[in-house]
């Protein structure tokens, strides 16, 4: 059976294999802590998963980092992280007026992390633009090629070209396609 | 114009066999030359670069957004269903490559002449990283639906260079001209169906028919000179088989093949469904769509799902749906070609051990890629 309770520890092993079990122990641990702080700022159940969410990815991408090594409890950084972005949406609707949670609450500064989860959303934002403007078969093409590692003769096959050089031709134009959509959009 | 053309095609070739591995010693030499040398070379290499990186980030993005949502919807969700035990592949693909791809991100912003400087080996670390996710594509299971507790889904290495499908399962013959059956639900939507097995090796299948309400799919496989003069073992029982006979079953819930055996609990399955029985066979993601077989090694029925509330209670569909689903198709070709046998089962009397040597070759991992 699976355990019942990780450490902190245990939990940031688990997150940096990607393990499932882990990532779901993760996920039930702390969610009601951040939909209470969601809840009782003016959001709803919805609003509060999907700054959990957001916030686990930010926790998840954090600890794939090389060098990564947590200064505080994991329930302090996800609540900061939490605290943190849900502000941001508030703010971003003009809704920040009056907090009810007291503002001692214990909270580390996860501003880094933030800056980066940030800057790397608005990327992912413009690479999802960009695929959908490039359509089919060329965002599927290339990331079969990039991502899931397909040869140019499962590549040629799998979309019907005559052969893996005319398949090669076609990825070519399809990266030049996206590339200019991904650097040239703003 | 046309030269510009072919050289910034050449370029491209060029930096994706660097990416992944595949320079020569001297051409890796000349290639890092290069980079030092021709600021416009450097230039698209860096945009090359940062262009895939974000296709990556944006390709695990949306399967740690799938997952996420997944596990809320089963945690946060208070309802029992059926879990279909197919396998979602949730492919941990870039791993360290993305700190580094910060870096020379901030590099690409600062500018050229600091790539140039300290390019050589910021880039030689970044196509380390790739060349090893290359080699190791470590493909972590995530069970599809799968809220079951204690089930450690294994990181496992994929067949040779087989790209990690997205949905894996099992699927077993029909008949020795390639018609295989296998579970609707993991078929559903997919771009491409691919089997394997020690016998066939890995072959590409097409759709032949399907039955989405008993959940069914029936494939053909395009290369089956590996089993057309292998006696074939199955034959598929028409009337309803008893509560308490022993039944097991062999599936792919990993790459290797594995064995599962109870008896026959319930003549109906989840909900009182009559097309379905319950069996004491725990049944793992990845069992979808494999042979319920008796102890006679006839085929009673397909193993479909598993209750979430129960441990070790699995459902699987009767084998007479099959051939109803067969007996709908209006092609009267396949329709002939897929008679089913229901003659005297040619594994009955043999010892278990025995009857699975048999059966192996026609049971299938079923490899499952979606667009």
């Amino acid at each position: 059976m699976s355990k019942v309770t990780y450490t902190d520890l245990e939990f940031i092993e688990g997150l940096k294999q990607s393990d499932d079990v882990v990532l779901r122990a993760l996920y039930k641990k702390y969610y009601n802590l951040v939909l209470k702080y969601v809840v009782n700022n003016s959001g709803d159940n919805q609003a509060a998963a999907d700054v959990y969410q957001d916030t686990i990815i930010v926790l998840y991408e954090t600890v794939q980092k090389p060098h990564f090594q947590l200064n505080c409890q994991l329930q302090t950084f996800i609540y900061s992280v939490a605290k943190r972005l849900w502000l941001k949406q508030l703010r971003n609707k003009g809704q920040l007026t009056r907090l009810n949670s007291e503002e001692e609450d214990e909270v580390v500064d996860v501003s880094e992390e933030l800056t980066e989860h940030l800057q790397k959303e608005a990327d992912i934002k413009k690479m999802n633009d960009s695929l959908e403007n490039l359509g089919e078969p060329c965002s599927t093409l290339l990331k079969d090629f990039y991502v899931h590692k397909l040869s140019m003769e499962e590549i040629s096959e799998k979309f019907g070209y005559t052969n893996a050089d005319n398949a090669k031709t076609q990825k070519y134009k399809c990266l030049q396609r996206l590339k200019r959509y991904f650097f040239e959009s703003n | 114009m046309n030269r510009i053309k072919e050289r910034d095609m050449r370029n491209a070739e060029l930096f994706d066999k660097y990416l992944f591995g595949e320079l020569s010693v001297e051409q890796k030499i000349e290639f890092e030359t290069q980079l030092k040398n021709d600021i416009s070379f450097a230039d698209a290499y860096q945009k090359h670069i940062k262009l895939i990186q974000t296709i990556h980030a944006h390709e695990q993005r949306s399967d740690l957004k799938k997952i996420l949502s997944k596990i809320h919807r089963q945690e946060f969700a208070n309802e029992t269903k059926i879990i279909p035990l197919k396998e979602e592949t949730f492919i941990k693909k870039h791993g360290r490559t993305f700190a580094v791809a910060a870096s020379v991100a901030v590099v690409a912003v600062i500018g050229t002449i600091m790539v140039l400087s300290a390019g050589g080996y910021l880039l030689k670390q970044q196509s380390n990283a790739i060349t090893d996710l290359k080699r190791d594509v470590t493909g972590l299971k995530y069970s599809q639906d799968a809220i079951i507790e204690g089930l450690k889904v294994a990181a496992r290495k994929p067949h040779k260079n087989y790209a990690p499908a997205n949905i894996e399962g099992t699927g077993f013959a029909l008949n020795n001209k390639g018609y295989f059956i296998t579970s609707y639900h993991m078929v559903k939507n997919a771009d491409s169906v691919f089997v394997t097995n020690n016998t066939i090796g890995r072959s590409v299948a097409k759709l032949v028919t399907s039955n989405p309400s008993l959940d069914i799919a029936i494939y053909k496989i395009e290369d089956n000179s590996a089993l057309k003069d292998l006696l074939f073992p199955f034959s598929f029982k028409d009337n309803t088989s008893d509560i308490g006979d022993k039944v097991f079953t062999l599936g792919y819930p990993r790459r290797d093949i594995v064995y599962g055996e109870g008896a026959l609990s319930s003549s109906t399955g989840f909900n009182n469904d009559t097309t379905m029985y319950q069996i004491s066979i725990p049944v793992n993601p990845g069992n979808s769509g494999g042979p319920l077989m008796d102890e006679h090694g006839n085929i009673i029925g397909v193993i479909r799902g598993k209750q979430t509330s129960a441990e070790a209670t699995g459902f699987a569909i009767k084998s007479n749906f099959i051939k109803q689903t067969i007996d709908s198709l209006k092609d009267e070709t396949i329709k002939d070609e897929l008679t089913l046998s229901s003659k005297k089962s040619k594994l009955k009397g043999l010892k278990r051990s025995e009857q699975i040597k048999k059966i192996q070759p026609f049971v299938f991992n079923v490899m499952v890629y979606k667009k």
